[in-house]
């Protein structure tokens, strides 16, 4: 069973297109905002993740940092309801994107998720797909039309960064990929149906340090266009890809809480919480 | 070749330190490896690139075929005395087995003296499952061989696959020009055919029910009651059938009550293979697909069921496999027949396994070989199956239609040596 948002409904009208509108096939559309308020996570009855909010500015991307357990891979899952997908998890709180909560009565899981992409830690490519099938994989599960297809495997590809390496090659299979460039290819599949919102958990954990930096490009290019949740335990790469970052920790028996937010300048810089400053360098645990 | 020192095994030892001094003396080459290297100042034509020999190393060397060949030939001579001198006991069987006892532990013993107890152990163990991997070969083949031993001596290629029975009469000498067993191959395919498309689709969504769907108490209950289910005698889904729609007159005998029987029988083992192969589906894939918006059944169809291909035509095979040759069920529903009956619906229907029931206790030598006949034909309809079936579900890359390596491709591409150049010499 899963506790739903307590809070009022937002002053959005019912309109669900509000969140299905067509964005046409460029990739110019706007990105979303995402506001979480009071975010709280249960585990088959143990709480891991206690009054998270947060707030994912529309167009810049949000690093969340933080020792390992302490609930990042929990709260990114709930901001697309991919933590439902868990047996035995529960939440409270509410989630909004551009205002509409997405835990809201009458939103469906599928239609959030198709606005809210994700990016896993494990490259995972649909290995029985060729690379054109894994990008379109998305817009065939979800029956839309793509407008001309050979143009979004493109165009998908190229903002991912996997473009020139794979354009003879979209006939063979996902899986004959290397591990940088499977990456690489989940994300053009994530972008391929156009989401508002791109959440990444450890996305260059399991790979080399020139894919990391092509990855980190592409997250940068992307940025306009869609915003970026991005889960990272490495502190350089925060530094480099973020505009704004969220410091999560989970003290001894306690739940996970964000301990400190803001500009990644300032986490990094200036932080006001003596626990920030230790983790950020690297004098914690 | 050297002596190894003392206490330490070499298993190759002729391999790595014998052949590679010897060998370099008795050709001149240059010691470099690239091709178009000045030598002398002029150019010579491209060096042959010499590679060194590749050794395994841990392959199997003389001293360890010695030892196993001494352990095999005195333990035959041992358990001979033993077996039929000393205690007077005959038989070939009993004895074979004590020779292979008597092997296995002289092997052990003389291992584990030469070199040691771990190695000795391990040696054992492997010696028992090659035993049983060859063994199962050897079945396999002697059953083969035997029957078509036995059947094609006496087929008449004409009439095999064109007549029915209808004219059997045993005391007619040329019977086999004018019998076959057509109505008996034609009533297992539509029998088969009939069963595996009404129980496959049915075992894949329970699977499917089991493995992606259902939680908790209401999965655990059907999984109990498929594994039960798969317990079930052969003989019991016929009789089951039979009393629910034949003896109560729902159904007449026919093809369509055994393909009945043979789906009961089909189902659970189906359902269960299906089940372990989508298990080891990684559930990434499924996040994946439902992080893409993906309905639920969506993800099942698109993602997992074509991630886990190979291993579902396999299940089905063995399903198929495993119903092709039921007999007892079909001796209350199909009833079988000497004629031709195409019509699965309604009458009695040959079987290929009901024709070597009634035929291979009969007294007359043609009757004998009618039943070696349908067996051997049973047998090649499932070796085509099977070889269809692997044919059809090979993974392809669709656009480009290359087959995708197979594992023992890529054992290959990273074990196999570098081929040489060969320079027109
Ligand atoms: N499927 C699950 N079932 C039960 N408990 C879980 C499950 N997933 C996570 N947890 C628990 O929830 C807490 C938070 O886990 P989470 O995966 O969000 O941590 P994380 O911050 O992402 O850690 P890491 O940096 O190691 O990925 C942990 O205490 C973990 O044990
Ligand atoms: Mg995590």
């Amino acid at each position: 069973m899963t506790t739903y948002a307590t809070t009022p409904p937002p002053p959005v009208p019912e309109d669900v297109s509000g969140l299905g509108h067509n964005r046409g096939t460029d990739f110019s559309g706007e990105a979303g905002q995402i506001d979480a308020d009071g975010v709280h996570a249960w585990f088959s009855g143990r709480l891991v993740l206690a009054g998270v909010t947060l707030t994912m500015e529309k167009s810049k991307v949000t690093a969340l940092i933080g020792p390992s357990g302490c609930g990042k891979s929990t709260f990114l899952r709930i901001l697309n309801r991919m933590h439902e997908v868990v047996p035995g998890a529960q939440l409270a709180g509410s989630v909004r994107l551009d205002g509409l909560d997405i835990y809201g009565p009458g939103q469906r899981a599928m239609e959030t998720r198709r606005h809210i992409g994700m990016v896993f830690q494990k490259p995972n490519p649909f290995p029985a797909m060729t690379i054109a099938e894994n990008v379109l994989a998305g817009l065939r599960f979800s029956r839309v039309s793509a407008g001309d297809k050979g143009d979004l495997v493109e165009a998908s590809l190229t903002k991912a960064g996997l473009w020139k390496e794979v354009k003879d090659r979209l006939g063979e299979l996902g899986g004959a990929l290397s591990g940088g460039q499977q990456q690489r290819l989940c994300i053009a599949r994530a972008l391929a149906v156009k989401p508002r919102v791109l959440l990444m958990d450890e996305p260059c954990s399991a790979l080399d340090p020139t894919s990391t930096l092509r990855i980190e490009e592409t997250i940068k290019d992307i940025a306009d266009e869609v915003t970026v949740v991005i889960v990272t335990h490495n502190m350089q790469q925060a530094q480099r890809v973020s505009d704004y970052c969220a410091f999560f920790l989970a003290e001894e028996n306690l739940p996970g809480r964000v301990i400190e937010a803001g500009r990644t300048e300032t986490i990094f810089g200036n932080p006001t919480d003596q626990r920030t400053f230790d983790y950020v360098n690297g004098q914690f645990g | 070749m050297q002596a190894a020192p003392p206490g330490v095994l070499i298993a190759n030892s002729s391999v790595s330190t014998g052949s590679l001094p010897t060998r370099q003396p008795s050709r001149p080459v240059p010691p470099t490896r690239g091709p178009g290297d000045p030598s002398g100042g002029t150019p010579d034509p491209p060096a042959p690139r010499r590679l060194p020999t590749p050794i395994r190393p841990g392959a199997v060397g003389p001293q360890d075929v010695a030892l196993i060949v001494v352990s095999a030939l005195s333990s035959f001579c041992l358990v001979w005395v033993v077996f039929y001198q000393l205690t007077s006991l005959t038989g070939g069987l009993g004895f074979l087995v004590c020779w292979y006892a008597g092997f296995l532990a002289l092997t052990w013993f003389g291992t584990s003296q030469v070199i040691e107890r771990q190695v000795a152990t391990d040696r054992v163990a492997g010696i028992l499952v090659w035993t049983a991997g060859l063994l199962i070969i050897g079945i396999v083949i002697f059953i083969v061989a035997w029957v078509t031993y036995k059947a094609v001596p006496s087929i008449h290629w004409s009439a095999l696959f064109t007549k029915d029975q209808r004219t059997l009469a045993a005391s007619d000498p040329n019977l086999l020009n004018h019998v076959g067993v057509l109505q008996a191959i034609v009533g297992t395919l539509e029998q088969v055919l009939m069963a595996t498309l009404m129980g496959v689709p049915f075992a894949i969504a329970t699977a499917v029910y089991l493995n992606e769907v259902g939680t908790g108490r209401t999965a655990r209950l059907v999984r109990t009651v498929v594994t039960a289910m798969s317990g079930t005698p052969s003989i019991v889904a016929g009789v089951f059938i039979y009393s629910i729609f034949i003896f109560t007159g729902v159904l007449h005998y026919s093809g369509f009550a055994a393909s009945l029987a043979l789906v009961v029988i089909l189902l659970p083992s189906v359902t269960r293979v299906v089940e372990e192969v989508l298990r080891v589906v990684p559930s990434g894939l499924r996040e994946a697909s439902l992080s893409l918006g993906a309905p639920e059944w969506r993800t099942v169809w698109s993602v997992v069921i074509p991630t886990a291909r190979s291993g579902v035509v396999t299940a089905v095979l063995l399903g198929v496999a495993r119903i092709v040759g039921e007999t007892a069920p079909l001796i209350f529903t199909a009833f079988g027949s000497q004629v031709l009956n195409a019509n699965p619906l309604v009458h009695d229907q040959g079987a290929l396994p009901l024709v070597i029931l009634s035929n291979t206790h009969a007294a007359q030598q043609v009757l004998i070989d009618i039943a070696f006949q349908a067996a051997f034909v049973l047998m090649s309809i499932v070796l085509i199956l099977f070889v269809l079936a692997r044919y059809f579900s090979r993974t392809k890359s669709k656009k480009s239609g290359r087959a995708q390596p197979t594992e023992d491709d890529m054992m290959a591409r990273y074990f196999l040596p570098i081929p040489i150049e060969r320079s027109p010499e």
